[in-house]
């Protein structure tokens, strides 16, 4: 079990400076899963992300990102749209390249292969006719699939989303999550993806990472998202 | 056209004024883009004030006695006491924006009132200096000498080609530090470096020209070109071409009418921001009009 864990959390805390959101978190995550990372507004669902990620350090416990190959695996973070600010002004394209940074060393340009690359990824999230236009002008699902390309454009080895389908219609979401389906489906990415949407992790996820009062609960989504269990967490009744 | 002709020709007595006007119109918007970009535009109204006041402290040492005064080591004094104001103030300027709390603007605006007044009292002490400076503070860019051009046009030679040979790593560390972090970049030494680079300009700048004309060169271009760049590289170059332009017509319009050039290349570049909308709109309706077409044709 532990040779095929991507990532483990042992007793980490994690919150911001010193105010801690979630205070004991132990977690593994198997290596070629998708895992939705479930939890109300709050609950520290963008922190432990960030933690992981290592944008915010942990207050105490351990991290591991499991070595592939010898190297530490890259990570394809897709943030918050709303994080980016629109003042600049960045075609779709110019976002996408951006990911080839962790490989273009500095002082260094882009070569054909990277350009080329960047292309594929729009292609492959369905925003290949996006890549001229201005990414502060576009629709949040066409954004969204900007940004995935941009993950996608990282090569990552495991994929973190912050609520990709937050603030987007239902059309526009199930395209989105479509999409990161295929993905996985392609190339057996470890995914974890952060929402607050119970029906999108129960359609499309396999485990289930579920922060309640502190609490984190982690099991595959067939145990979790039942409808008792929910009862049971969140104390009402379901009708 | 004859006025352009006679600024451009090589034995044109205030040619170094044409050429320091230049080399501040087509560089001080590049860095004025991060300024404009990372939404620091009080920063750049700030920084040329501090860098101004650098200048005063500097010379004030000479008039109190404690460095001695020599005549050809005035600019290179300057120059140090401008980036000894404007770099450390630029680095804990954007720390407290990073670390955010609000109330930047309130920060600036004190710390751009206190060098104003300190400038002035430090001018009051060094009547020997006070005419110089006078006219640094006004824009004035008459006495240039050979030396100032090949320092002006090292120093900008420098900011450019870091920025250039960096410019992805510094745009990613603007636009998104999270995903700079998971790439491992070292964002505090690449914003280090980009703020190094702005103050470096900044304090060049304010030397060669005054803060007024620096305030003017950072910040008005980025904010044109922002209404009609597509992409980062049209942003960055519309930018510099634009003020480029402006100094050059500032120039020659200030030598036709006998103005001081300095006000005159500000006072051009509000009235090049005033064109900046009615033509946006007009090019709007011209980009729209395909647009409608392509829909209609795919409908």
């Amino acid at each position: 079990m532990t040779e095929e864990s991507l990532l483990i959390l042992e007793n980490v805390a994690v919150g911001y400076g010193r105010r801690v959101v979630l205070p004991e978190v132990n977690l593994r995550l198997r290596r070629g899963s998708f895992s939705g990372l479930l939890g109300a507004n709050g609950s520290g669902k963008s922190t432990l992300l960030k933690t992981v990620l290592g944008i915010l350090p942990p207050l105490g416990g351990q991290i591991t990102l499991t070595p592939i190959n010898g190297q530490a695996p890259v990570l394809g973070y897709m943030p918050q749209r709303e994080s980016l600010d629109p003042i600049y002004p960045l075609s779709s394209y110019e976002i996408v390249l951006m990911a080839a940074c962790g490989r273009v060393g500095p002082g260094r340009f882009f070569n054909k292969a990277e350009r080329q690359f960047a292309r594929q990824c729009l292609a492959e999230t369905g925003a290949a006719d996006l890549a001229s236009k201005l990414f502060s002008q576009l629709s949040g699902g066409q954004k969204q699939r900007v940004l995935m390309a941009r993950a996608l454009a990282t090569k990552p080895d495991f994929m973190l989303l912050d609520e990709p389908t937050a603030g987007i219609d239902a059309h526009a979401t199930r395209a989105v999550m479509e999409v990161l389906k295929q993905i996985h489906a392609q190339r057996h990415q470890t995914v974890l993806l952060v929402s607050h949407d119970l029906g999108t992790v129960r359609e499309y996820a396999q485990d289930v990472i579920w922060l309640h009062e502190g609490k984190v609960l982690h099991g595959a989504v067939s145990d979790l998202l039942t409808r008792d269990k929910i009862e049971e967490l969140l104390d009402l009744e379901l009708h | 056209m004859d006025t352009l002709r006679e600024i451009l020709d090589p034995n044109f007595l205030l040619g170094n004024s044409v050429y320091i006007s230049l080399l501040v119109g087509l560089v001080c918007p590049l860095v004025g883009v991060y300024l404009t970009l990372r939404r620091l535009i009080f920063m750049g109204v700030a920084l040329p004030q501090i860098s101004s006041c650098g200048v005063a402290f500097a010379f004030a040492l000479q008039a109190w006695g404690i460095i001695p005064h020599v005549h050809e080591s005035e600019h290179s004094l300057a120059f140090i006491g401008s980036t000894l104001f404007t770099v450390p103030t630029i680095l804990l300027l954007s720390f407290m924006v990073r670390r955010g709390g609000g109330a930047i603007e309130s920060r600036l605006g004190t710390v751009y009132v206190l060098a104003g007044a300190a400038s002035i009292l430090l001018l009051v002490t060094n009547p020997m200096g006070e005419h110089g400076l006078l006219d640094m503070l006004k824009g004035e860019i008459i006495a240039v000498t050979n030396a100032d051009v090949r320092r002006t046009a090292a120093t900008f030679g420098a900011v450019v080609l870091t920025i250039f040979l960096f410019r992805k790593e510094f745009l990613l560390v603007s636009f998104d530090r999270e995903m700079a972090i998971t790439l491992k970049k070292n964002v505090v030494f690449w914003d280090g470096l980009l703020f190094l680079l702005i103050g470096l300009a900044i304090s060049m700048t304010v030397l060669s020209v005054g803060p007024l004309v620096a305030f003017g060169f950072l910040l008005i271009p980025p904010l044109i070109a922002h209404m009609f760049a597509r992409n980062m590289r049209q942003f960055a170059l519309l930018a510099s071409a634009i003020g480029g332009f402006n100094a050059l017509l500032g120039f020659c319009i200030a030598y036709r009418l006998d103005f001081p050039v300095g006000p005159t290349d500000v006072a051009l570049l509000g009235i090049l921001y005033g064109l900046g909308f009615p033509i946006k709109k007009i090019l709007g309706l011209f980009r729209a009009k395909p647009e409608e077409a392509r829909i209609a044709h795919s409908a």
